[in-house]
């Protein structure tokens, strides 16, 4: 968080609404997300109780283990959520187009991918964890299990795991993004309640929203009260009829929640750079799919090490494109580095385009910009720079001072004797330039290393399930 | 009678466990905390009584998976725990003797542990190897509580090491940090209460390991996995707490004499005292309200509520109050951006700051 | 129904009670008369319990579950026939294979896999009262109880099943004793296993073989395949004679002092002290509070 953001925090609990904190959305929002809504038996690991899902806000699924502690219908259950999600993820499938990439075979990649949305990170964590208790499993053998049952585990671990990647949107937990894109009066801690965080955003605070008899909570963990005053009588009753309706009184508030949450993103404008992202989610989603097409074994267990090394360095690689690329699509985003003088905006008030350095064969086009800031710039002379309004352009700091900063355009003006038209800004016109550069052409139209099918070098995940896994108690 | 005493005055004294006692270390920079805690009051009663009750509860499902777990891990003579201790510490095959502590009545538990303890820092070999149910004691500001770690093992290293058997899942090794903290945080409680024992009995305290064996479900089934867990860290933040609440008096002498936080139980238990005049006398003693309180402290929502009312910056984080460079109240930190308020001495550098942030909200949402 | 199978149940034991008096006292006319009606009256209650249990379940092998293997339904282990068996002669059963004072838990674990039992843990519970009841009632009106296992105070060890016609020395329990059970129970279900191939195929068994030999050191390799009883035996067997001799001097003297300083019943059931008595009260003021009303400030305790 930075200061701007706490300054917006400090304002919305003045004003008693929250504040936006980026004038753009920043994340894909697919026109048909499946929403999920899972809650899962207190005390276990991953046994699930019960979920809400659907890609139709007025046609929820709801899917309930009728007897929490009985193993089979915990597989029953997986089973139905199979029937609903698989269709949905395999309906991205048909459509695709023919990427070609240097190097290595041409690969198909799906024109849209499915989207996920649940209400917050720990909806994301149990995700990954019923993926895990449930892609080991097999179809035949001494435990069996609807054939869908293993395959669902298998999306479902990518998901979660695709979650965590940096500017992905896969998978996305409605907080996280609402607390992307306003800052509450609250701290961060409490913005982790999705009835409070829509609160603030949409008519301020209320105590409601911590009510659980009100608001319950968003999952995957319920109430504990309604564990003991409902859910356990209920079980007690035997009566599958009586639970489900104790799970639905606690579900559904949060699936309107969920749904205004959708609305509220989709009335941001989306950023530029987003659909550059989707598409390399498009691309993981159809190497994944390839694989499984392809036969390879579930996802193991555990990286080995040299997969969690690249697996790291694809993140961080992931986490600094997609801050410069915020940084980029949004001002506001762009305002946190103006105020630590990494970025700088105003006005240009001189030019020099046919600026020249170097003589005869080595004379190189170098046009100059004076640009009027009133922004604290703390950039050496020499420090490369770029700017969202040119975005191939690059620029280099010449020097800065009383409010004026005299940059060269090295890159992206064209190779004649004079700047192609438009490259040079014009006096007047109002400009950003930053330290925070990215190779935006770089790799976009090579798939990463995940979405590599694993016949053609990538990751083959060497694991071999064994039977003990296959076998393993889901108690 | 004792100030603290006085505090309580006739509420009677709630003991404290394990997990209070690792709460202590939560915000040490509390003094209304650390009264509370100190004088034995019950917190969460006191929160109750002044229409905060506290968000806490714990799940009947959650419990039963608790205690099934832990039986599990203890049945047929702890042939699960034994043979974790042997793959984890090297114990002998001949050291399985199994000791339950509370065969004998309540009352004499204690005294029990003590002398089994005694005997097995002194005889070494011959002594028990697993103890169920030992109950320990630790001195918290003039007061004993009573401590029941799950398992005291005895190895024939000569080294005790405590057992805390929890049931939150290890899943292909990586479990929940935040339990895992918690657990450390208990176990070093006992740790802790058992070096005392030792110390007190005329035994080398350090004979107490500080790495404790935490015991989880592995994965989705209920087998037991065993980790050494290395509680040196929070041994030190709690022996630092606790000499901190012997330091009571200091807080104390700030306050004034007939300041009591009494709830005045009627015959029924129930607080009689009016809520407006606990509330008052818990004003009297300064709070440290952070977000964290609301994991930590019953007495979060009223602490929550206080800040609010007082505009607190902490309100919103120790992050936010950091960033914010000890600008205390949001008018105040909201004048200095809004230039409406001059800056005061230190606080040119946050001002600024400030106001370059205000002037580019604006610009980039006008 | 179950008020009339209380009526039967009260009548047999006063029959049975009747029975061993009038043999005791030498008087085989009466006792033949009282044995005639012992018989009808058992007769009656089978009759009716049969009406009562639902055909398949704890009954009998008619409509047993396809789950269970075939061959088990050979006459093993127990009465067939729709005869139910009553809980108390299941834990009976269950405990004499084993040999070795044992936990509910593990008692109902063997009577599931090895004695197609079904007893539910909540039967268990209330068991060793009910049984101290009867005992004080019409003492040695059973032919055995279900008794206490007694610990090195004498006193009832806390959930451990006997059986009362075993020697003293089995039924009292020193330091080692949980472990020295724990083997010699796991030897047992070994024994039973390897003597019957059919039964070790039965799923149900080979877990809880599994589970024991886990904790044996040398009695599996590692996690493959399903344990070989014959060498959970040996393994159980080896371990065994490390501790036994130290268990049984324990033992011994444990059961010297029982004999001289216990009645019958106290020697079935536990010294009940003033200690026992004391825990029950104490134990709510202490423990228990600092256990459950302190636990405000973390959200779960485990
Ligand atoms: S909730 Fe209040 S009393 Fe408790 S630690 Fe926080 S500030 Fe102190």
């Amino acid at each position: 968080m930075s200061l701007l953001t706490s300054l917006a925090r400090l304002r919305a609990l003045d004003e008693g609404i929250a504040q936006p904190i980026a004038t753009v959305r920043h994340c894909h929002l697919s026109a048909r997300p499946m929403v999920f809504v899972p809650l899962k038996l207190s005390g276990e690991a991953a046994a699930p109780l019960a979920a809400v899902l659907g890609t139709d806000r007025d046609r929820p699924h709801l899917l309930v283990v009728t007897q929490p502690r009985n193993r089979d219908l915990r597989f029953a259950w997986a089973a139905e959520l199979a029937g609903v999600l698989l269709p949905y993820v395999e309906g991205f499938l048909s459509d695709t187009e023919t990427v070609e990439r240097r190097n290595a075979d041409p690969y198909e990649r799906a024109l849209d991918a499915p989207q996920l949305l649940v209400p917050n990170t720990a909806g994301i964590a149990f995700t990954r964890l019923l993926g895990r208790s449930t892609r080991f499993r097999r179809p035949d053998g001494p435990y069996p299990v609807p054939e869908t049952v293993p395959l669902l585990g298998r999306w479902l671990t990518y998901f979660g795991e695709r979650a965590a990647f940096p500017g992905s949107s896969l998978m996305l937990a409605a907080t996280e993004e609402l607390g992307r894109h306003w800052a509450s009066g609250q701290s961060g801690l409490e913005d982790a309640n999705l009835a409070a965080l829509l609160g603030w955003i949409t008519e301020g605070p209320a105590d409601d929203a911590e009510d659980p008899l009100i608001w319950p909570p968003a999952g995957p963990a319920t109430d504990p009260g309604f564990d003991a005053e409902v859910l356990a009588p209920a079980i007690e009753s035997g009566s599958a009829e009586r639970i489900t309706e104790a799970l639905r009184t606690q579900l559904e508030p949060t699936w309107r929640l969920m749904w205004q949450a959708v609305d509220l993103l989709a009335g941001l404008p989306e950023g530029a750079s987003v659909a550059q992202r989707w598409e390399q989610d498009r691309g993981s989603f159809s190497g994944m799919a390839a694989q499984i097409a392809e036969g390879a074994p579930p996802q193991a267990r555990r990286d080995g090490a040299v997969a969690a090394a690249s697996r790291l360095a694809r993140m961080e690689r992931a986490q600094a494109a997609y801050e410069v690329q915020r940084a980029y699509d949004d001002p506001l985003v762009m305002a946190e580095y103006r105020l630590t003088g990494e970025a700088f905006a105003g006005e240009v008030v001189e030019t020099d385009p046919a600026h020249a350095e170097g003589e005869g064969r080595s004379r190189k086009l170098r046009p100059l910009v004076v640009v009027k800031t009133d922004d604290p710039v703390r950039l050496a002379p020499g420090t490369a720079l770029g700017t969202p309004q040119r975005r191939g352009q690059g620029a280099e700091l010449v020097s800065a001072g009383d409010g004026l900063v005299t940059i060269k355009i090295t890159k992206g003006m064209g190779r004649g004797r004079t700047p192609t038209p438009g490259a040079v800004p014009e006096v007047g016109e109002r400009v950003c330039y930053s330290s925070l550069t990215d190779d935006f052409q770089g790799s976009a139209t090579l798939p990463e290393a995940e979405a590599t099918p694993w016949t053609h070098g990538g990751p083959p995940s060497a694991y071999v399930p064994t039977d003990d896994d296959a076998q393993e108690e889901w108690s | 009678m004792n100030r603290l005493d006085a505090l309580r005055g006739s509420t009677p004294q709630k003991p404290h466990d394990a997990r209070a006692i690792a709460a202590l270390a939560a915000n040490p920079g509390c003094t209304r905390r650390a009264l509370l805690d100190g004088a034995g009051i019950d917190k969460d009663a006191a929160a109750r009584h002044l229409g905060f009750p506290a968000p806490f509860g714990q799940s009947p499902f959650a419990i039963t998976r608790g205690n099934a777990f832990e039986s599990l891990v203890k049945a047929d003579g702890c042939a699960e725990l034994l043979r974790m201790l042997r793959e984890l510490l090297g114990l002998p095959i001949a050291e399985v003797a199994y000791h339950d502590v509370e065969n004998v009545g309540a009352h004499l538990r204690h005294a029990h542990t003590r002398a089994l303890f005694d005997r097995a820092a002194r005889d070494g070999d011959d002594a028990g190897t697993v103890y169920d149910h030992p109950l320990l004691s630790l001195r918290i500001a003039g007061h004993t509580a009573y401590l029941e770690p799950d398992v005291v093992a005895f190895q024939l290293g000569g080294r005790f090491h405590i057992v805390e058997i929890k049931s939150f899942a290890v899943i292909d090794g990586q479990a929940d940090p935040a339990a895992v903290a918690a657990a450390a945080r208990q176990a070093a409680v006992y740790v802790l209460a058992l070096r005392r024992m030792l110390a007190e009995l005329g035994h080398d305290p350090l004979r107490v390991a500080h790495d404790v064996v935490l015991v989880c479900p592995e994965n989705f089934a209920n087998r037991p996995v065993a980790t050494l867990v290395d509680v040196r860290r929070q041994l030190g933040v709690l022996e630092r707490q606790l000499t901190r609440m012997t330091a009571l008096d200091r807080l104390l002498d700030g306050l004034p004499e007939e300041l009591t936080f009494d709830l005045m139980p009627g015959e029924d238990g129930l607080p009689t005292r009016p809520a407006a005049e606990l509330a008052d006398a818990l004003r009297r003693a300064t709070a440290r309200y952070a977000p964290d309180c609301l994991s930590t402290c019953d007495l979060c929502f009223f602490c929550r509520d206080e800040a609010r009312q007082e505009g607190a910056t902490d309100l919103l984080g120790r992050h936010v109050r950091d960033e914010l460079g000890g600008v205390g109240s949001v008018g105040e930190a909201l004048g200095l951006a809004d230039g409406t308020r001059a800056p005061g001495e230190g606080q040119e550098e946050i001002a600024r700051l400030l106001r370059n942030a205000e002037r580019l909200r604006r610009e980039c949402l006008a | 129904m179950s008020d009339r199978l209380d009526e039967l149940e009260r009548r047999i034991d006063g029959l049975r009670a009747g029975v061993r008096r009038a043999m005791r006292a030498k008087d085989p006319a009466t006792a033949r008369g009282l044995r005639a009606e012992l018989r009808a009256a058992e007769r009656a209650w089978d009759a009716l319990v049969t009406e009562d249990a639902a055909p398949g379940t704890a009954a009998g092998t008619d409509g047993a579950p396809a789950a269970v293997p075939g061959p088990r339904t050979g006459g093993r282990g127990r009465p067939r026939g729709g005869r139910l068996v009553t809980v108390r002669e299941q834990v009976h059963q269950a405990l004499t294979l084993l040999g070795a004072p044992a936990q509910p838990r593990l008692v109902a674990a063997v009577s599931e896999a090895l004695l197609d039992g079904a007893l539910r843990g909540a039967q268990l519970t209330s068991l060793r009262r009910d049984e101290e009841r009867s005992f004080v009632s019409s003492p040695y009106g059973r032919p055995y109880y279900l008794c206490a296992a007694l610990t090195d105070r004498l006193s009832p060890a806390r959930g451990l099943l006997t059986v009362s016609t075993w020697p003293l020395e089995r039924r009292v329990v020193g330091p080692l004793s949980p472990r020295v059970d724990f083997l010699t129970c796991a030897m047992a279900v070994a024994r039973h296993l390897g003597a019957d191939p059919v039964a070790a195929l039965d799923p149900r068994a080979l877990r809880l073989l599994a589970r024991m030999a886990r904790n044996i050191p040398g009695a599996t390799d590692a996690d493959l395949g399903p344990p070989d009883p014959d060498r959970v035996a040996g393994a159980a067997a080896h371990e065994l004679a490390v501790h036994a001799g130290r268990d049984t001097r324990d033992r011994a003297e444990l059961a010297g002092r029982a004999t001289s300083q216990l009645d019958d019943r106290a020697r079935l059931f536990g010294a009940s002290t003033l200690i026992t008595v004391a825990r029950d009260t104490v134990a709510g003021d202490t423990v228990t509070t600092s256990g459950t009303a302190g636990g405000t400030a973390t959200r779960g305790r485990r």
